[in-house]
């Protein structure tokens, strides 16, 4: 194993042009650059209508009575939909990575007796405009019994609370699962420490800058359902289709071709989606629906609410005994498809070593919009709690944070290793970040300095964040267990055509991760053809065969290998061939670009043109070979790659207001083997971008009277702009993972982790002589304010382990 | 449900504009706004929408020069006005030197806010004013949002843009006819 020290952009032996390693030009940019991107909302099909929704204002209420009839007589409309309607055409929507253990919660695509969230659709309208559908929702009639609501999580699981589903559920409680290995319990017993806190992670959403969107159209005769829509998982969105809608797979086509950004929100089908596709089939007429932002606020999906009550246990040198984490997460009203972020209890002890430990997961229905997925999928949450403790351990016994962090992480000899919930660690120097993050903040000069003010008054801090982040999954077998309902694989076409290039066939849509450029990339590695020749075709269910699709930071992990696989079935054959067509041995013959020859004697050469279209027309092939040039391959990761790093913040405070700056931030990471430098510096910087606005400025905030959501659009919901962000230094280590085909983690993720954790413990440090201890997110002044003047609500109850069952975490993960 | 008519009742006003050059007259509902008129009505769907409240700078094109948010203006607005999209950028085949730079500088993933960089790009470049520093550009372009970049490489390939073609005010804005 060998580690490579070294900055992105500047790789130590030059790739071959557009091979891996290289930072070969997007595939993607042309189209985009000139607006000729092709985003759902661009599709426009001749004589289209256009839907609108009606949606519940209330967070709880009982739908009494529905009066449409001044809608359905207004000029224009042609269609309106109401929930017995629904529920007579329609299944619930699927949860596709299911909580173990939850009851299915019945969710249609329109509300049946009760809504639980504001934005639940309660009617749909289709009519020949926009506009004119959205003015039938204002002659909509609905009467509405409102129902207590329950806003707070950990208020939803008091004995009092009004329960959201009592149709399935007794409480609000819609799962309870533990992981973990050991007594811990022993180990705080007898521990030298325990340091322990109660975390609160803040509401936020993913925010992609193209809403959700959806076109149907159905040809009855046909029996074709075609959906354009912005997913991560048109082969997924396409059997939750099929099984709403009661159709067969093979009736439903999934097209989705450029998506502006998913991040984990579009992650399987949503009511609008199944809507559309009703009125579609009632109209025999393309139907149309791009939400709006305010929509796109209260009825896609939030992510991240939770609220962590961990203890970390050390005996007196401050090596760890015992890792817990009891804590309760939001669901919002309904399971959605990816509800639940599921990695806080993988990932609870991070980097560090970690024998007796367990997490307690509570997953808790409130009347708020649904949470899903999003970047990140709880690893963010659970990393700022335990550096946060980290600190706190350093401070409590005098040990410096960086020497305690190092004494207690995995050593890279040890590796693989299992955690307590059954995690296998498969490689990596965690300790070789963290050192370069310490040297290139000046860590050590920091340390030894007193904290005291700036010429300008300021205090400066410094703190770490040292994470692990699970990219891929175990296995199928892994998903099987845990109900979810897709696999661990990926799986691509190649198909060679008569121009001499070869055509890539993916279910993975582009959304900016530039898998389509990847792609080419290791098809043009492995092949040997030229980049440019090669074109991927992506986010097509009738052209591409059926996959996973792109989100838990998988896709490269399992496509390389697939990719891989079908190159090398093709090159083989192609070298047969040559070898007829040359009169030479295949194995003296390479391909070189645009053309196989012998590898010693020059000029003794065919074109891939020449060679392909042999194949596809069968003409002039050797005697036993079948015609055609086409491979398809399905390729699962032998397990979970797990990418690593550490960052470290230099931030100035204000002792007076709480007034911060994150004047400096140094990101270490390492994503194993590098496809593409340029590629992967733009994936942590745009993940970071998002990590520092949930840390600092991003909050969804409800008003607990009226169950609403107060800050509900783009003018009051703060996503960083480019004037707000800091600075941010990347270093990058390059650890092979053992795991994965050329050694490749997965890379789209890791930046959400660390900068609350890095900004929180850098505040803490610079005001350590105040005993600031932040324990919540988002950090503001205020927040930081009301710790330096005593003024934060501090908590002495916590969440009680359920006693006893404490499952051993096995080889689940 | 109604069957007499599939465009309602909407009264409709005449708007004359020129659009990349081309000089368009429409007759369209008041209550059209400008980016869904661009995109809805002439086809340029590379001007993108994004929250139709003038926060999220989405559906930024040059309006008369100046980078303008396209949903906060109603497409009568747009008479007697010249409007530029991100579709008069390439010349024939070729990308321009802003979005070539772009490009080199992996300025973009999804490509959804890109025009609207690009756009507010060339605005920038037609004030004639000297290359900007980059906490200049920063706040330029704080008006567009991008959840996928972290603005660095946006940032650079506009510093590298004013670096490198400081004729860039006549290249952004060729003359009508130029473009016909
Ligand atoms: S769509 Fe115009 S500013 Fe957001
Ligand atoms: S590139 Fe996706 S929003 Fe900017």
């Amino acid at each position: 194993m060998t580690t490579v020290e070294k900055p992105l952009a500047v790789p130590t032996t030059a790739p071959r042009a557009g091979g891996i390693g290289s930072s070969a030009v997007r595939k993607e940019d042309d189209r985009l650059l000139r607006g000729d991107g092709r985003f759902t909302d661009d599709v426009e099909p001749a004589r289209a209508l256009y839907m609108a929704v009606l949606r519940c204002p209330y967070p709880h209420a009982r739908v009494l009575r529905v009066d449409t009839s001044a809608a359905e007589r207004l000029d224009g409309v042609l269609h309106v939909l109401v929930g017995a309607q629904v529920r007579a055409a329609t299944e619930p929507l699927p949860v596709l990575r299911p909580v173990p253990g939850a009851p299915r919660l019945p969710y249609f695509a329109l509300a049946q007796d009760v809504a639980t969230h504001e934005g639940q659709p309660v009617v749909s309208v289709v009519a020949t405009s926009r506009h004119l559908a959205e003015d039938a929702l204002e002659l909509i009639d609905v009467d509405y019994e409102p129902l207590p609501h329950v806003i707070d999580v950990l208020a939803a699981l008091e004995p009092d609370a009004p329960v959201l589903h009592p149709e399935v559920l007794d409480s609000n409680l819609l799962a309870a699962n533990s992981d973990g290995s050991g007594d811990p319990e022993a180990r705080m017993a007898e521990a030298h420490v325990v340091v322990e806190g109660r975390f609160r992670i803040n509401r936020v959403t993913a925010l992609p800058m193209e809403t959700r969107a959806v076109v149907a159209e159905w040809r009855p005769g046909a029996r074709e359902l075609t959906v354009h829509v912005s997913t991560q998982v048109p082969h997924l969105v396409r059997k939750s289709l099929a099984e709403v809608l009661r159709l067969q797979e093979s009736d439903i086509r999934v097209v989705a071709s450029d998506v502006g950004g998913g991040f984990g929100l579009k992650l399987g089908v949503f009511p609008e989606d199944v809507l559309a596709c009703l009125h579609a089939m009632a109209l025999r007429r393309a139907v149309k629906w791009t939400e709006d932002r305010a929509e796109h606020f209260r009825a896609s999906t939030h992510a991240r609410e939770s609220v962590h009550d961990y203890r970390i246990a050390a005996d007196a040198e401050g090596r760890i005994l015992a890792m817990t984490n009891v804590y309760a997460t939001d669901i919002g009203g309904w399971n959605s498809p990816f509800g639940s972020a599921q990695l806080s209890s993988v990932v609870l002890n991070g980097p560090y070593r970690v024998e007796d430990g367990y997490a307690e997961r509570r997953v808790t229905l409130t009347n708020k919009t649904p949470i899903g997925a999003y970047r990140g999928y709880g690893q963010p949450e659970v990393n700022f709690a335990y550096e946060r403790l980290m600190d706190t351990l350093a401070r409590r016994l005098h040990l410096d944070p960086v020497e305690l962090r190092a004494a207690n992480m995995v050593k890279q000899e040890d590796l693989p290793w299992r955690n307590p919930t059954g995690a296998v660690y498969d490689s990596g120097d965690y300790e070789r970040c963290l050192r370069m993050a310490a040297e290139a903040i000046g860590w050590d000069a920091h340390r030894d300095a007193p904290r005291v003010p700036r010429a300008d008054g300021r205090l400066v801090g410094i703190g770490f964040s040292s994470f692990v982040e699970r990219t891929g999954y175990a296995s199928a077998r892994f998903l099987a267990n845990r109900g979810s309902q897709f696999g661990a694989h990926e799986s691509v076409t190649l198909r060679a055509n008569r121009s001499g290039g070869i055509d890539v066939y993916t279910g993975v849509s582009s959304m900016g991760q530039s898998s389509e450029t990847a792609f080419a990339q290791v098809v043009s590695d492995v092949f040997g053809i030229a980049y440019d020749v090669v074109k991927v075709h992506a986010g097509d269910t009738a052209s591409s065969p059926l996959n996973t699709g792109g989100f838990a930071s998988r896709t490269m992990i399992a496509a390389a290998g697939a990719l891989k696989e079908a190159a090398d079935e093709l090159a083989r054959k192609t070298l047969r061939l040559a070898a007829g067509k040359l009169e030479a041995e295949a194995a003296d013959l390479e391909i070189a670009g645009s053309v196989v020859r012998h590898r010693d004697v020059s000029g003794v050469q065919v074109t891939l043109a020449e060679v392909f279209t042999g194949a596809i027309t069968g003409q002039g092939i050797p005697p036993g070979e079948d015609p055609g040039m086409e491979a398809t391959s399905h390729f699962e990761p032998s397990d979970a790659a797990y990418s690593f790093g550490t960052a470290a913040a230099l931030v100035s405070v204000d002792p007076g207001t709480g007034e911060f700056d994150v004047e400096r931030f140094v990101m270490v990471h390492d994503a194993g083997t590098v496809v593409n430098p340029t590629i992967v510096e733009g994936q942590i910087r745009g993940a970071l971008a998002q990590g520092f606005g949930a840390a600092l400025t991003e909050e969804l905030r409800y008003d607990p009277d009226t169950g609403q959501l107060v800050n509900g659009s783009m003018v009051d919901y703060f996503v960083p702009t480019a004037a707000d962000l800091p600075p941010l230094e990347l270093l990058h280590t390059e650890v092979a993972s053992p795991v994965t085909p050329f050694g490749v983690r997965g890379v789209g993720e890791a930046g959400t982790i660390p900068p609350g954790a890095a900004v929180a413990n850098a505040i803490c440090d610079a005001l350590a002589d105040h005993g600031v201890e932040l324990s919540s997110l988002p950090i503001t002044p205020e927040s930081v304010w009301r710790e330096i003047s005593g003024r934060a609500a501090h908590v002495d109850t916590h969440l009680n382990p359920s006693p006893g069952d404490l499952p051993d975490g096995g080889d689940g993960y | 449900m109604s069957t007499a008519s599939e465009v309602g009742t909407e009264p409709l006003v005449t708007v004359t504009t020129t659009v990349n050059g081309q000089e368009v007259t429409a007759t369209v509902p008041p209550r059209l706004h400008a980016a869904d008129f661009l995109r809805q009505r002439l086809g340029l769907t590379g001007t993108h929408v994004g929250c139709e409240q003038g926060s999220c700078g989405m559906c930024t094109v040059v309006v008369d020069g100046e980078a303008v948010k396209s949903c906060l203006l109603l497409a009568c607005q747009l008479d007697g006005r010249s409007v530029r999209t991100v579709e008069s950028l390439a010349e024939d085949d070729r990308l321009n030197p802003l979005q070539q730079t772009f490009k080199e500088e992996h300025a973009l993933q999804c490509g959804f806010c890109t025009p609207a960089f690009l756009m507010t790009a060339t605005a920038l470049g037609q004030q004639g004013r000297g290359c900007p520093s980059r906490e200049e550009i920063r706040e330029e372009i704080a008006g567009v949002l991008c959840r996928c970049t972290g603005y660095e490489n946006v940032v650079t390939a506009i510093e590298r843009w004013f670096a490198e073609h400081p004729q860039r005010a006549e290249d952004a804005d060729p003359s009508p006819e130029a473009l016909r």
